[in-house]
């Protein structure tokens, strides 16, 4: 008895003990600024990042060539002091400042932009944003090795020595590509799937100082023909990509086409540099533990706990910290968005990210201090498979358009002042004038249906539309069923899919009518129009038209800016009457952001950066003064 | 006894292989994979990155693989959540949802357990009815409405707790209560029902008649005997609380490991969705061979083979 006694008193004495421990193991003392930064995020490695939480950080630790500016998010300068472009806008020198430096104590120089660049085009790293690398000259020849021709100058990589971090890169062998050929084995991959008849070109046959060697990209368990060497890939020399290092101090960047938003590009997070020592000493994904990392940017990270929060801390060696005024700031991951408004309006945090809709739509029926949605780079838009019928007929997608109301959308299911779109390119893009789609009219709409052959709706096979499950998709998407019931008499149905399936549908074009938005990377209308290319990555509708490809290729290569808006104007125009996407609405932003929060301003890709960011003790909760994020927006 | 320890650890790796099997061949079947996002692969790029997580082989070599790794009990990379491994997720969150789990129970068990003893102490009586009547409503309510609940009266009108977050006790106060609640609503129901059982039994006759007090007979005599079916449920319980709670942790923002469960799958981090998996097996395995052992020491007459 007193043994079970004594048994029962121990674990309870135990199971307090663990918890205390837990709990005070997890203390931090208060930050000056904290922000709800939504889901966790997935990676702090700026070439491997996408997202706008991922962002907030990385934009904090990591300084590129410049930082989007806190007012309009254009380049100002940042690792780079002063810069030059060429006449034919095609090449960009930049100075560097000597007084950059990184948290380990090395100097911020060209080379560490050399190697950042090239690790973001390097195919190994698996950079979702490789391709805004492929602006400069053979950038994308670099990533996507089968492009290679007999002729060109090659790098080979040899197989890692064995015992050195993931990211440190095999022996190079520098040649000339004398030919491919097959080695006539199946690889692995095309085992898999059975299909892939055409043996693959994987042996490459490189000149190197004037000696043939036979190379496959091969473990070194993995068996290989006779006289093939194993290596880990063979790429474009990277000397022949548009990256070149002056001096310490100066870095020239050549691009392929004069591409005027490339500055703008260039002080987006995957162009931020990284530090070889770091990367090279911890590997990946160590080096960015808090206790290993080194940065270039107005704070370091000091800790970071799964799914609770980032701290970050004033760095003492960026080069401009005297204009950094925070000290210590949080960046919480909070998933739940009723959640994060919790924290926001019990004080805990002084900026909430995006607070949900339901709330906002009863908040903003009273004038708030810290309450301002303003148009965002956003589009809300459905695509139509063109390769199924009836979607194949042009009228029919016209209909389906026509016959949708968006007004009634933007009152009933969302909520904090959407506009409703009828173009892809969102309103105020600098320089351009936006192209419509037809607007709401049901008869003219019904009329259009009756000429592709379905009368009144009659004979018109029952649709269906895919979104990814999520409540307020669903609440457009049902409106959506019911005017296209009401105006065509036509039947859809819904389909939810979770987020992988989902992705996996329309990549593979198994949907009839699916939603999609779509957030501009950049202040120029291309971001929209490039993707509707023939066979584009981020295409998903089958559209595919020679004219416009041949609009969107001209415009990249077009040098006076009237005349390439002119361009692109064309293109959305013709997308506008094909309509193998219908635009819906245009986002707003929503921030909450507490009046004593200054330096943060609305812009239009609604990026905050936190460097810019200060705390005017002196403000009250109540002050009727604006703070630079209430000011009305143009 | 020997033996019996022996039986069970066989017993647990045949289940883990079992279990490794059906996950594997559930998660190969679900379309989607890690490299599904808004920003499309470069076709190169994906081809790399399908062979670094070796989805490129056929399924029978990546079962090999992924099962000889996690032998080693390194669990891989999650492939979501690039910077870390799966055996650093769960280094992270399990201690998280350990704490909370372990006030959650304590309080689950202190509640349930009186609540239970009383009632069955005074059955038929009005204490009885309202404590099972408040029971039925706690396992009936589902732990997203008693939070919101509980988050508008003791943040908003009483504010006497922080609305979310993890560092201090103050914050673990609600979220443990919110999750025990339903557990404690459980454990008094079964435990009124043993205790009737037990209170009917010739051995606790004997005790009154040899002249002891009543709380002396509930307490030394029946409660050992009405406590097995509890612990019964204690052993699943528990496995299940420590692993956290996907609804209490998303409204409190607590960074415990149950948030990863269904991530994990929706987002197609195989690796970690394994890893999960696994670690949730040992778990149960675990809890349940302490509820065995512990059966042959609350009843004398269970002998372990």
């Amino acid at each position: 008895m007193f043994g079970r006694t004594l048994f029962l008193i121990l674990m309870f004495v135990a199971g307090l003990a663990a918890v205390g421990w837990a709990v005070y193991g997890s203390r931090l003392p208060p930050a000056d600024f904290s922000f709800t930064n939504e889901t966790e995020v997935a990676t702090v490695d700026p070439a491997l990042a996408t997202g706008q939480p991922e962002m907030r950080i990385i934009t904090s630790l990591f300084e590129g060539l410049g930082r989007q500016s806190p007012k309009d998010t254009h380049f100002a300068a940042g690792a780079a002091e002063k810069w030059e472009i060429s006449d034919d806008g095609r090449v960009y020198t930049f100075q560097l400042r000597k007084n950059a430096r990184w948290s380990n104590g090395e100097p911020v120089t060209a080379h560490d932009f050399e190697y950042s660049i090239r690790r973001l085009l390097d195919p190994l790293t698996f950079s979702r944003y490789a391709y805004e690398g492929w602006y400069l000259v053979n950038g994308k020849k670099y990533t996507v090795a089968s492009e290679l021709a007999t002729g060109d100058r090659v790098e080979v990589e040899l197989n890692q020595e064995p015992g050195v971090a993931n990211t440190v890169r095999g022996k190079l062998l520098l040649g000339k590509l004398v030919h491919k050929e097959s080695s006539g084995t199946k690889s692995n991959s095309s085992a898999e799937k059975g299909g892939d008849d055409e043996p693959k070109q994987d042996i490459f046959v490189v000149d190197v100082a004037g000696k043939e060697g036979r190379f496959k990209v091969a473990e070194a368990t993995d068996s290989v023909p006779k006289n093939v060497e194993r290596c880990r890939q063979v790429l474009l020399d990277f000397r022949e990509v548009g990256v070149k290092v002056i001096d310490d101090y100066t870095l020239e960047l050549r691009i392929t086409n004069p591409t005027p938003y490339f500055l703008d590009l260039l002080a987006y997070y995957p162009f931020a540099p990284v530090n070889r020592t770091c990367v090279e000493k911890y590997g990946s994904p160590d080096w960015i533990k808090p206790k290993n990392i080194v940065t270039n940017g107005p704070f370091r990270m000091v800790a970071r706990r799964l799914r609770d929060r980032v701290r970050l801390a004033r760095s003492d060696t960026y080069w401009d910290r005297s204009n950094v005024k925070l000290n210590v700031v949080d960046a919480l991951s909070v998933d739940d968005r009723t959640t994060a408004f919790n924290l926001y309006m019990t004080g805990m945090v002084d900026w909430d990210t995006v607070p949900p809709a339901e709330v906002l739509r009863e908040l903003l029926k009273e004038p708030r201090n810290d309450l301002n949605p303003a148009p965002q780079l956003t589009t809300y838009y459905f695509l139509l498979n063109t390769t199924r019928p009836p979607l194949d007929d042009k009228r029919v997608r016209q209909a389906l358009s026509m016959a949708m109301d968006r007004e009634e959308i933007t009152r009933v299911a969302t909520g904090a002042g959407e506009i409703p779109a009828y173009s892809l390119v969102p309103p105020s893009m600098p320089g351009y004038h936006k192209q419509e789609c037809k607007p709401f009219d049901p008869a003219a709409a019904r009329k259009l249906l009756a000429d592709a052959g379905f009368p009144e709706g009659q004979g018109f096979p029952r649709i269906e539309i895919l979104y990814n499950t999520d409540q307020a998709h669903q609440a457009i998407a049902e409106l959506i069923r019911k005017q296209w019931q009401n105006n065509l008499g036509i039947t859809a149905t819904l389909r939810n899919e979770e987020w992988g399936s989902y992705q996996d549908s329309i990549q593979q074009l198994k949907f009839t009518v699916a939603r999609r938005a779509w957030v501009g990377d950049y202040m120029d209308p291309n971001t929209y129009a490039d993707m509707f290319v023939t066979g584009g990555e981020n295409n998903n509708t089958g559209f595919a038209n020679a004219e416009y490809d041949k609009l969107i290729s001209d415009a990249a290569k077009e040098l006076d800016q009237t005349k390439r808006m002119q361009l692109l104007e064309k293109s959305e125009r013709m997308l506008m009457d094909e309509q193998p996407i219908i635009p819906v609405y245009f986002y707003v932003s929503r921030n909450m952001v507490r009046p004593w929060v200054r330096g943060f301003y609305n812009t239009l890709q609604d990026v905050h950066p936190i460097r810019d960011i200060w705390i005017d003790r002196s403000v009250k909760n109540d002050d009727p003064r604006p703070n630079e994020y209430m000011e009305p927006v143009k | 006894m020997t033996w019996f320890f022996v039986r069970r650890l066989l017993g647990l790796v045949v289940t883990l292989w079992v279990v490794f099997t059906v996950s594997f061949l559930l998660m190969f079947a679900v379309p989607g994979g890690p490299y599904s996002a808004e920003r499309n692969l470069p076709p190169e790029i994906e081809a790399n990155f399908k062979h670094r997580y070796r989805l490129d082989l056929p399924w029978y070599e990546q079962y090999a693989f992924d099962l000889s790794r996690d032998l080693t009990g390194d669990l891989g990379m999650s492939s979501r959540l690039q910077d870390y491994s799966v055996n650093q997720v769960i280094k992270e969150g399990l201690p998280v949802s350990a704490s909370l789990g372990i006030l959650a129970l304590f309080f689950a068990i202190v509640l349930g357990l009186s609540a239970g003893i009383v009632s069955a102490l005074y059955r038929g009586s009005f204490a009885d009815f309202t404590l099972m009547s408040l029971a039925t409503i706690g396992i009936a309510v589902p732990s997203f409405v008693v939070a919101g609940l509980a988050i508008m009266l003791f943040v908003f009108v009483i504010p006497i707790f922080p609305a979310a977050g993890w560092g201090t006790l103050r914050q673990l106060v609600l979220p443990s209560i919110c999750l025990g609640l339903a557990y404690a609503a459980e454990i008094a129901r079964i435990t009124r029902t043993g205790m009737l059982d037990a209170l009917s039994q010739d051995y606790v006759r004997t005790a009154k008649a040899k002249g002891l007090s009543e709380l002396m007979v509930a307490l030394r005599h029946a409660l050992p005997t009405a406590l097995l079916p509890v612990v019964s449920y204690l052993g699943p319980a528990v496995a299940g609380i420590l692993t956290g709670s996907v609804v209490i942790e998303k409204i409190f923002a607590i960074p415990g490991l149950g948030w990863h469960f269904v991530q994990a799958a929706l987002q197609r981090d195989l690796t970690l969705a394994m890893g999960l998996v696994l670690l949730y097996t040992v778990l149960l395995y675990t809890m349940n061979f302490i509820v065995d052992l512990s059966y042959g020491i609350l009843d004398p007459r269970v002998e372990l083979k």
